[in-house]
């Protein structure tokens, strides 16, 4: 990155500087009306918060059937002797995000001046709440006291490390800052008694063996030193690996984690190696190496037109070959033909790799390292589950939420760039297609095209194909959302300026070329606030789900933990919860795509 | 005339041959004859809408023109996207508002078509981005997006990226009308330059100053058609045709 321009700048003005009480009377009470309007909604928003928590604070509410609960709504009827997978696969996650973060070298700072108004923002929050909720007195006093601590940690911090300028000087990295919350949050499994607790003789004691906290709190301690150990382990080596190589492997490994990462939680590990060894193996090599050594020969730059009809022959061939599978005329490995297919692309695009030995190289390891990720992403899906579960899925609760949502928004957000250049194409078939294809998703309700895939479609399926309820979900919400998403970035396609097409056209960019390099580049980040928006949409919709039978976050807490003889009835609290839940992920996602536009924005006119 | 001593001396490298151009009723191109020489540096004047961009814009096929032959560098423009091209690797072309990729860096911008056209290796293309920026006179904003830079820097970087490309023509479709008056000299320069080195050149342009002192010959157009050709001697001190007259009283 280059550095900015330093303008020089005669002298800035002074900035004014406000007492409270002037601001106030500046914002608040300027005039008449204006002081009618505040305390109007004044009262308005101090009667919703009294309301809300005299809801949540109610001695009638049952928290209890939340916490004690808590792992049926994060993971269904996940087998508990399995749960290290899923710890696996958290534990993978942490592991990326620390290194992740040193990789990108999150170097942001948080002020402490910040920090401590923060602090004392929490302790004016916690005074006002316990001046307006409806509660006891004694507990009033309980969170006074607990006001008074923290606007006391803010007030030392604010005057104890008072600088020059009357605010705070010095700051503490942003890592380590969220670091010690989530350390704070771990902590919290280890001292607070969540879930079924009694107090006996001075001592918290488990009333049941179904409390989250005590199975969880040494896991997650885990979780989190994983996380501070993978980003330390980052920093110490990404001065000796190249940056541009290191955060593209990450990039890698983050798109294909939920693939991997989902066959790990789904398949059992002790599958047939021995037909991995005299089958899936000298299958991934011969086509690694025969179908190079094609492509080698394939992008010779004196070949002229009998590449292309080569690459026509395989393409004819590949699908030849799924003609023949759906007659069940001759039986064959569908690994075999999805490599046929994915030779015949390839051998299609080979002319533009035509050039020197290297690019030739280039391509052809490019090929074999896609023939390894789609073998071992067929064999890891055709391998039998030995995964014994109740419930329609092998996923529940938030888990199956955050696997539907993001599978969906991965698999949709190529799907609706390819529907919206198909859209904006100049050939008339792929416009037609892509045309009719968009709105006649967008003319159906998701509940519709959900029934559709999970209960309709796999009657149309050929004999002895099957389709498990989660692949026809996620298919179907795939299908559904690339639909919406190619409006979006169809939207940012036409803000595309003309001399751009022009521009990259007279340098003599082939038609791809120009697309993927110039005009997607651009669509795309003109459509980021939109694209946002729908992934935020495609996140809360999978409650939606929940109508065609999957266990998801709503229906846990809706229908499931109101049905314990426990619980019977205690619904509230559990929806509170996940709406809780909803916002902070929606909330975050919004708040990252301001971080990304800001970004983005960097080389703009 | 200059254009027939040329003609005779070097190969043609521009031809066109009653060229003809429509957009639907409107006809923007009647015949248009013309043939430009290698390194030859015409200047194509006219007042708005007389068509000179959009025949400028037809030799490298932005525009399809209907009727007539363009024949450049010896290939004859066709449907045929090979021919297309082929032509378009061998032409440059500035725009009056530059066109630079908003989202790549100068040298990106710089180094994309000979990476990717050319086939050329990475380091190679960026020695050679490199040089090209120090040819045009900034070197030191590489790193920078184009929306950091002024305008007649982006301007100059327009030219670079055309240049990369190792064109035998260069094409210019008023290169300073979009700038601001003192950067206009910046962008002028540099084509100066580069009509001093031997590119065969063909400029829109109302810069008459630069007509008069860089072209080898001068086209005036009006209406769609060639009104008068010459040296720029001829052309700006004894004009035969009344339009032309009429264009020059009105302009300088």
């Amino acid at each position: 990155m280059n550095e900015p321009t330093i303008l020089k700048v005669t002298s800035r003005p002074e900035e004014v500087s406000r007492s409270p009480r002037e601001w106030v009377r500046k914002n608040l009470f300027a005039n008449i009306p204006n002081t009618v309007l505040t305390l109007v909604f004044g009262a308005v928003a101090i009667y919703a918060i009294r309301a809300l928590l005299g809801f949540i604070l109610s001695g009638e509410r049952r928290w209890g059937a939340v916490a004690t609960n808590m792992r049926l709504l994060m993971a269904q009827g996940y087998p508990a002797d399995q749960f290290v997978r899923v710890w696996f696969t958290l534990g993978s996650l942490m592991a990326l995000t620390g290194l992740t973060l040193a990789a990108w070298r999150a170097a942001g700072r948080l002020s402490i001046g910040k920090i401590s108004i923060w602090v004392m923002n929490t302790g004016a929050i916690f005074a006002l709440f316990a001046v307006i909720a409806p509660i006891s007195w004694a507990s009033r006093i309980g969170w006074l006291i607990a006001a008074a601590i923290l606007l006391s940690i803010g007030l030392g911090l604010w005057f104890g490390l008072r600088g020059e300028k009357k605010r705070p000087s010095g700051s503490v990295p942003t890592v380590w800052f969220a670091f010690g919350l989530l350390g704070v949050l771990v902590l919290s499994l280890w001292t607070v008694p969540f879930g079924h607790y009694a107090f006996v003789e001075g001592e918290f004691i488990a009333e049941s063996g179904r409390t989250v906290a005590t199975s969880t709190k040494l896991p997650f301690t885990v979780m989190w030193l994983i996380l501070i150990g993978a980003y330390l382990f980052g920093v110490l080596i990404r001065e000796r690996i190249p940056g541009s190589r290191a955060k593209g492997f990450l990039i890698a490994l983050w798109f294909l984690s939920p693939f991997i990462l989902n066959w790990i939680v789904l398949r059992d590990p002790d599958f047939d190696y021995a037909h991995i060894a005299s089958t899936d193996i000298p299958l991934a090599l011969l086509f690694a190496i025969g179908g190079g050594l094609a492509l080698y020969l394939l992008s010779k730059p004196d070949l002229g037109e009998i590449g292309r009809i080569v690459a026509i022959g395989f393409l004819l061939f590949a699908v030849f070959n799924w003609i023949a599978a759906f007659f069940g005329w001759y039986p064959m490995l569908q690994k075999v033909r999805i490599s046929f297919v994915l030779l015949a692309l390839a051998a299609l695009i080979s002319p533009n790799f035509a050039s020197d030995r290297k690019t030739r190289l280039r391509f052809v390891t490019g090929w074999i390292v896609l023939i390894a990720v789609s073998h071992w992403l067929i064999t890891a899906i055709n391998s039998p589950s030995t995964l014994e579960l109740q419930g329609p899925t092998y996923l529940g609760g938030f888990s199956l939420t955050l696997f539907v949502a993001v599978l969906t928004l991965l698999l949709s957000f190529p799907l609706g760039v390819l529907l919206a250049l198909g859209r904006t194409s100049s050939m008339p078939i792929a416009r037609v297609l892509s045309t009719v294809y968009i709105e006649s998703i967008r003319g159906v309700p998701l509940i519709t095209i959900l029934f559709f895939f999970s209960n309709i479609l796999p009657l149309f399926l050929p004999e002895g194909m099957e389709i498990a309820e989660l692949a026809a979900i996620v298919t179907g919400y795939t299908l559904f959302s690339a639909a919406y998403l190619a409006e979006n970035v169809r939207g940012g396609l036409q803000s595309v300026m003309r001399g751009q097409y022009e521009a990259a056209d007279a340098i003599g960019l082939t038609t791809s070329q120009r697309t993927g390099f110039i005009i997607v580049p651009q669509a795309l980040r003109v459509s980021i606030p939109p694209l946002v928006g729908q992934a935020i949409g495609v996140f809360k919709e999978t409650s939606l789900v929940a109508i065609v039978g999957a266990f998801d976050l709503l229906r846990i807490a809706a229908y499931v933990v109101p049905a314990q003889t426990e619980f019977l009835g205690v619904k509230r609290e559990g929806l509170l919860l996940i709406s809780a839940i909803y916002f902070i992920v929606a909330f975050s996602m919004s708040k990252y795509s301001q971080k990304l536009e800001e970004r983005v924005g960097l080389g703009e006119r | 005339m200059s254009a027939e001593i040329a003609h005779e001396t070097r190969s043609d490298m521009i031809v066109c041959e009653n060229v003809d151009k429509w957009f639907g009723d409107f006809q923007a191109l009647k015949g248009v004859t013309a043939t430009i020489a290698e390194q030859e540096v015409v200047v194509v004047l006219g007042p708005s809408g007389s068509g000179k961009s959009t025949w400028i814009r037809c030799i490298n096929r932005l525009e399809a023109h209907q009727k007539g032959t363009i024949v450049v560098d010896g290939v004859e423009l066709t449907n045929d996207l090979r021919n297309i091209e082929k032509i378009r690797s061998e032409v440059g072309m500035v725009f009056q508002q530059f066109n630079l990729f908003p989202h790549l860096t100068v040298r990106d911008n710089v180094t994309l078509a000979p990476k990717w056209v050319r086939k050329m290796p990475k380091t190679d293309a960026e020695k050679k981005a490199d040089e090209l920026l120090e040819m045009v006179g900034i070197p030191e904003q590489a790193a920078k997006y184009p929306g950091q830079l002024s305008g007649g820097q982006q301007q100059r970087v327009a030219i670079a990226r055309a240049l990369a490309m190792e064109p035998r023509i260069m094409l210019f479709d008023e290169p300073t009308s979009a700038l601001d008056p003192e950067m206009i000299k910046e962008v002028l320069d540099v084509m100066r330059d580069l009509a001093l080195g031997g590119m065969t050149m063909m400029v829109v342009t109302h810069e008459m100053g630069f007509a008069r002192e860089v072209a080898d010959r001068v086209i005036f157009m009006e209406s769609g058609e060639i009104v008068e050709e010459g040296t720029p001697e001829h052309f700006f001190t004894n004009p035969t045709e009344d339009r032309t007259k009429l264009f020059l009283s009105q302009i300088l």
